[in-house]
Formats: structure tokens, C-alpha cells, sequence
């Protein structure tokens, strides 16, 4: 039996930072990059010099885009790493910056996750061909998986487009997201056709941006004297990859997996969890994912979020910060972003969407694969 | 036709199976090992439990929608959208995604069986055939 993130030294954030997510624009990668980390260092009140280790999760940028970038910080020689895990880069990298600094390999480690949408680079052929593999593509899985979701549990379209609703009113508070407005029922329904029922305010938008966040020990809290007050605790961090039991919903089933184990890690129950910042880049996947954490019952999510359980200022706030809905889903960033609200929230931080009295937070993110990274954080 | 024109990849087969031969069989596989049956066929190992022990198993092509959705836009080349997709577990036990026969497709709803079907393929270097869902008379 391996050991967790939770039988090593414990794992702090201690800095985070971002560059908004936005629609591609002539800005370089380099610059969105150092925008996030130079805020992380800020936060943290460290210097460069004392960052111990780097992991730059991208996965539209080509190869070895993190030296060109940190080198402007400083070039100092510290071990760089590159990751690349489709959607859960960014979660995979802070899963391995935690994991270095818990081994005691290092006290202080960054992870920082870049991207801009490019000309599309598609995986090479496995040599296995399908029926339907150029009729399939994300957004059609998530239209099949919202029509079987709806038939089994009788909800109509417009209940599954009220998850839209609340999280492009979340990312209007979020100065971070690429979507900053709140949308009504009508405009979210109403949009153009795209697959099934999802209409383009019902689909993450794919942009550019950065995400940054430094974990540290114990020691090096001390040692820098880094205000212990707003550095949070990584209390697990799991992940995994699909089985072969699950052919069709198998994001739902790998992610119910890895969020129980990873409670489990963490000691805490899904009641305790006050914000969750799940993959949502349809609707029908934060639905999926709240209802795989056991925070409500199977098909029991559309009632109670017409009662405002997941609202900011209910039981569990969900996608606080706009989820991949409204905030963005740059790809490398994204992980990384979502440890970035999540720390916001369980410091107290959050302004107009925080979620008063967080103490316990989860973020959850699947990629193409399917693998799947679940991290909780505790004040 | 000329019956030895296969499609290049091999996924189906204009002849049926026995149990089911008058409509197309899809060409799949089985682990030895561990009985797992799989679509499409390959050769590279079981996903179950890893055997290379496999061998090649025709399918009748006859399975149950589990679900299915409307595609209004599509950007990649060599489909032009509206087309309609499901999700089919297929008799045989593995689930299959794949095209649903637009004759039938705004009539096939969740839990209907559907059976293969032949149609010209359209696409460049696919053969002369492709493969499509047909809701089966009940």
C-alpha cells in the first residue's frame, strides 16, 4: 500500500494568481503566464528566488513552452517540468507541486498552468477506428448524456439550463472569468442549437489565460514568514483513470470514484463540503459531479437547486467562481484556477461570492482519457 | 455489388451473422481470457484484463439506444450536420456509438432497439459503404 498526500509533511497554498481568462488575443503566452505567477509570488510575499521546483501545465502551446516564460523571472536553475493531462493539466501539475513539497523533496514549488487556443492538435491515430469518430465530439457525448439524464429522471431542458443560469451570474462577480454576465433563462435556452439540448451559454468557452498557485511546508511558512492565517491546507489529493465497467457515463462513474476516495483521504464527509468547483464545461456535468460527491441523491440535483442549495449563501455553493461555464476553460489553467477560488473562498477572500463561513472545499476535474483529479482544501 | 469491396478499417461486414442475416454484421473481437467482448475488433490487448489472447467475433448489429441526440452543428469535415448520434448496447455487450438512420432517427427514442443498416458512404476514401442505426419494426 502506497501512502497519501495526508501520511506525508502537510502541503499549504500559500500564493495564487491569475491572468483573467479571455478570448484569444495577440498576448503572448509568456505574458499571460508571468501575470499569474508575479500575483502568486505577491500573495504569498516570497521572492522567486525561493521557489524550489516549477510544473507549467499546458496543452495547446507545442513543446517545452516554461523556460521562454520563467526565465523572466529570473533564471535560477530550478527543476522544470512540463505536464500535459488534456483538461486536468492544471490539476495534475498541482497534484505533483503538492506531492514534491509532502516528500520533502521541496519546501516551496510552483504551479502555474498556461494556454491559447490553437490550430487544432488532435491526438494521433491509435490505429482503432470507429463508427462515428468524426461525428463525435465533446459536446455530443454531454447532449447524449443530458437526454439520458432527463429521460431517467424526467427533467425537462430548462431545468438542466438553470445550472447555466447560476454560474454565469457567479462568473459576473468572478473579475477572473471570461464570461462576466448574467444571463436569464430565456437567453440561455434560446441560443442557437449545438447538439441535442445544449446551446452555446450551456458550453464552456475555450480562451486564454493563466492560473498560478505555490504550496509550501510547514518550515518554509515559518522560515519565509508567510502569514500562516491565509495559507490552506491540501488536506488530499487523489486521481485516477477509467475502468472498462463503464462504457458510456464513464467521467461519472471514474469521477464518484476518486471524489470518495478522495473524502475518504481527507477524513471528511460530503456534508462538510461548504464550495465545489467541479468540471463543468456543460451543464450536464455539474449535475453529474455534485450528485457523484453524495452531496445530494442521484436525480435529486435539479430540485434542490431550484431551492438555492448551490447557490452562493446555500448549502454548498457550486462553481462559485463561474465554473468552467462562465469563468473559462483555457485548459492548462483550469485546475490550477479552480485551487485558485477555492483558496479565495476558504480565506474569506471571495468578496461579493463568497460563501460565508467556507471552511472545507473541493475541486474536481476529469480530462479526455478519462482521468480524473480531485483536491480537498481546508482552512 | 462486388462483395469483396470491405470497408478499409473493417468495421462491419455486409454479410449478417446467423442469428440475425439480413442485416450487416459489425466486426468486433473476444478475449479468450476473459470472455470480455469487444467493438471494434484490435489487436493491441483486452481492456478488461490485458490478454493479447483475442480473437475476431462478428456482432449481429441488433442493440438497445440507450441514448441519442440531434447534432445541429458539426465542423469537422466529411459530415455535414443535422445528424442524429445514440449510444447502443448492442445485444452482443458492447456499447457501440454510431449514426441513427435519418429515415427513422426523429422517431427512435431512448430503450427502442435498432439494427444496422447499409448506406453509399459519402466520404472521401472510406469505401463504398457506411454504416448507419435503423429503429427496428417492432
Amino acid at each position: 500500500m502506497g501512502k497519501l498526500i495526508g501520511d506525508l509533511r502537510p502541503v499549504y497554498v500559500i500564493g495564487i494568481g491569475w491572468h483573467r481568462y479571455q478570448y484569444l488575443s495577440e498576448t503572448s503566452y509568456v505574458e499571460l503566464g508571468l501575470k499569474a505567477i508575479r500575483d502568486a509570488l505577491a500573495d504569498a510575499d516570497i521572492p522567486w528566488s525561493e521557489v524550489q521546483s516549477s510544473y507549467v501545465a499546458h496543452a495547446r502551446l507545442g513543446m517545452a513552452v516554461g523556460r521562454p516564460m520563467l526565465r523572466h523571472l529570473g533564471a535560477y536553475g530550478q527543476p522544470l517540468v512540463h505536464v500535459e493531462n488534456a483538461s486536468a493539466s492544471g490539476s495534475t501539475a498541482f497534484r505533483h507541486a503538492c506531492i514534491e513539497v509532502a516528500s520533502g523533496i521541496s519546501d516551496v514549488v510552483l504551479a502555474v498552468g498556461v494556454d491559447k487556443p490553437s490550430a487544432a492538435r488532435t491526438r494521433a491515430s491509435t490505429g482503432i477506428p470507429s463508427l462515428a469518430d468524426d461525428a463525435i465530439v465533446p459536446f455530443t457525448q454531454f447532449a447524449l448524456l443530458t437526454n439520458q439524464y432527463a429521460a431517467k429522471h424526467g427533467v425537462k431542458p430548462q431545468d438542466i439550463a438553470l445550472v447555466a443560469v447560476k454560474n454565469h451570474s457567479n462568473g459576473a462577480l468572478n473579475p477572473n472569468a471570461q464570461r462576466q454576465k448574467v444571463r436569464t433563462l430565456e437567453e440561455v435556452v434560446e441560443g442557437r442549437p449545438i447538439a441535442g439540448t445544449l446551446t452555446p451559454l450551456q458550453c464552456t468557452p475555450v480562451g486564454e489565460g493563466a492560473a498560478a498557485a505555490i504550496v509550501a511546508s510547514e518550515a518554509a511558512i515559518k522560515r519565509l514568514s508567510v502569514d500562516a492565517g491565509r495559507a490552506i491546507r491540501v488536506l488530499s489529493s487523489t486521481a485516477g483513470s477509467e475502468t472498462a465497467q463503464e462504457p458510456l457515463n464513464y467521467d461519472s462513474a471514474l469521477s464518484r470514484r476518486i471524489m470518495q476516495q478522495s473524502m475518504a483521504e481527507a477524513a471528511v464527509a460530503s456534508r462538510d463540503l461548504d464550495v465545489l468547483e467541479v468540471h463543468d464545461a456543460f451543464t450536464i456535468e455539474e449535475l453529474l459531479y455534485a450528485e457523484a460527491t453524495g452531496i445530494c441523491p442521484e436525480g435529486r440535483f435539479i430540485p434542490m437547486l431550484k431551492e438555492g442549495a448551490f447557490n452562493i449563501g446555500g448549502k454548498c455553493a457550486i462553481s462559485p467562481s463561474g465554473g468552467l461555464l462562465a469563468c473559462g476553460h483555457p485548459v492548462g489553467p483550469t485546475g490550477i484556477g479552480q485551487i485558485g477560488e477555492i483558496v479565495t473562498q476558504l480565506r474569506g477572500e471571495a468578496g461579493p461570492r463568497q460563501q460565508r463561513g467556507a471552511r472545507t472545499g473541493l475541486a474536481h476535474m476529469v480530462g479526455v482519457g478519462a482521468v480524473c483529479y480531485v483536491h480537498i482544501l481546508q482552512k | 455489388m462486388d462483395e469483396s469491396k470491405e470497408q478499409p478499417a473493417a468495421l462491419f461486414q455486409r454479410t449478417g451473422t446467423s442469428a440475425l442475416p439480413d442485416h450487416p454484421a459489425l466486426i468486433g473481437g473476444e478475449c479468450l481470457s476473459c470472455g470480455n467482448v469487444f467493438f471494434p475488433k484490435q489487436r493491441f490487448g483486452c481492456e478488461r484484463c490485458g490478454s493479447v489472447n483475442l480473437k475476431e467475433r462478428t456482432l449481429t448489429g441488433r442493440g438497445k439506444v440507450l441514448t441519442c441526440a440531434k447534432v445541429h452543428e458539426h465542423r469537422s469535415s466529411g459530415r455535414e450536420a443535422p445528424f442524429t448520434v445514440a449510444a447502443v448496447l448492442m445485444e452482443d455487450g458492447p456499447m457501440v456509438r454510431a449514426l441513427l438512420d435519418p429515415a427513422t432517427a426523429d422517431v427512435t427514442n431512448i430503450g427502442d432497439m435498432v439494427v444496422t443498416s447499409l448506406v453509399p458512404e459519402t466520404r472521401p476514401n472510406r469505401g463504398e459503404f457506411d454504416i448507419r442505426l435503423t429503429r427496428a419494426v417492432r
